[in-house]
């Protein structure tokens, strides 16, 4: 995966197939839980200004609660109308841009000639903010998934895939269990303990998390640039 | 949040031709008006995956924050846990909370008078 720059199609990098496939394949299965937690049914569009209200179910999955989240910390009634009137509409929104955030990826706009090169994706400069929130919701489920619940959990998890992609081949799954029952440092493992991910699955998916936000500070940074620059058309 | 959020940025004229002073007092006043006028705001709290650039492109491309205001408030989520980012009738506010819930962002409504705006609570 190399970063995305600005370039005049759109903003662009490459990707390798194995990470096309697994962002892709999270971000169908994140649009699946949406779907399913907030009681979508199959086939609604968004969009032609028509606002859905009612609520057909309010999520129970933390993961989706962080996606759709009370919009009051106190007000308990506030909160349900606010759901009420909003949900559907915030709901088949995320949806269909972590769709449309799939098959971007899943039909890249390059093939390279040399396949360790990755395919190139050329995300255009209308479509980059649904990208980046695509990467966004991607990022904040996995986070739930991954336990992560302070800045320092996150920069452990960088640390620890960082440290893997180097020593891979001694990174056993025994050695991190051991490590995890230690209490050398409880605070940072405090999240991972809570979830109870095996060494392996953390890795796997930590290994995502990452990538996704190394895809996604990538691309904020050139839209930054380009919406101070002026030269943001989306 | 005693002027540090500008609370009155979207509001009376009077208060932004005054703003050039750039002292307490004209804060004080743009607060007072704020209580009066707009009594909801719209607080972004802070949360370990959302990074500070993104965290800035939104506050700059929603709110057409300029780059020092967004930065200023970015960092406050950041370190404090919460920022006022926008004050205005409770229909507005709801618009706005939306649109960080869009965004991927944590946020809530709250009207300002209560316990100036932001109290208890946990950025968890």
């Amino acid at each position: 995966m190399t970063p995305f720059r600005s370039a005049p199609a759109g903003y662009v990098a490459r990707w390798d197939d194995v990470e096309r496939e697994v962002l892709g394949r999270v971000a169908r299965d994140v649009a699946e839980l949406l779907r399913a937690e907030s009681g979508l049914e199959p086939g609604i569009e968004v969009g032609d200004g028509v606002a859905f209200t009612g609520v057909a179910r309010v999520p129970q999955d933390p993961a989706v609660q962080r996606l759709l989240p009370d919009a009051h910390d106190e007000d308990a009634d506030v909160a349900a109308e606010f759901r009420h009137l909003t949900q559907t509409d915030l709901a088949a929104g995320k949806l269909a841009r972590l769709v449309a955030f799939a098959d971007a990826i899943d039909s890249p706009d390059v093939l390279p000639d040399d396949p360790r090169e990755g395919a190139e994706l050329v995300v255009p400069r209308e479509s980059a903010q649904e990208f980046a929130g695509a990467l966004t919701d991607v990022r904040l489920v996995l986070a739930e998934r991954l336990g992560l619940v302070d800045d320092q959990d996150v920069e452990t998890l960088h640390d620890d895939v960082l440290a893997g992609l180097d020593d891979e081949d001694d990174d056993t799954d025994d050695a991190d269990d051991d490590r995890e029952e230690t209490d050398d440092a409880p605070d940072e493992y405090a999240g991972w303990e809570r979830v109870g991910l095996s060494g392996r699955e953390r890795r796997y998916w930590g290994g995502v998390f990452v990538a996704a936000g190394f895809a996604q500070e990538s691309l904020v940074d050139e839209m930054l640039a380009d919406l101070r620059a002026g030269r943001a058309s989306g | 949040m005693n002027g540090q959020t500008t609370t009155g940025a979207r509001l009376a004229t009077a208060a932004a031709a005054t703003e050039a002073a750039g002292d307490t007092q004209v804060d004080t006043r743009e607060d007072a008006a704020a209580a009066v006028a707009d009594p909801w705001v719209t607080i972004v709290w802070n949360d370990p995956v959302n990074l500070m650039s993104y965290v800035s492109y939104v506050f700059e491309s929603y709110f057409g924050y300029p780059e020092a205001k967004a930065q200023k408030l970015m960092l406050q989520v950041h370190h404090d846990g919460r920022a006022v980012v926008s004050s205005g009738p409770r229909e507005r506010m709801e618009v706005d909370v939306q649109a960080m819930h869009g965004f991927g962002l944590w946020a809530t409504l709250r009207q300002s008078g209560a316990s100036d705006g932001v109290s208890g609570g946990g950025a968890a």
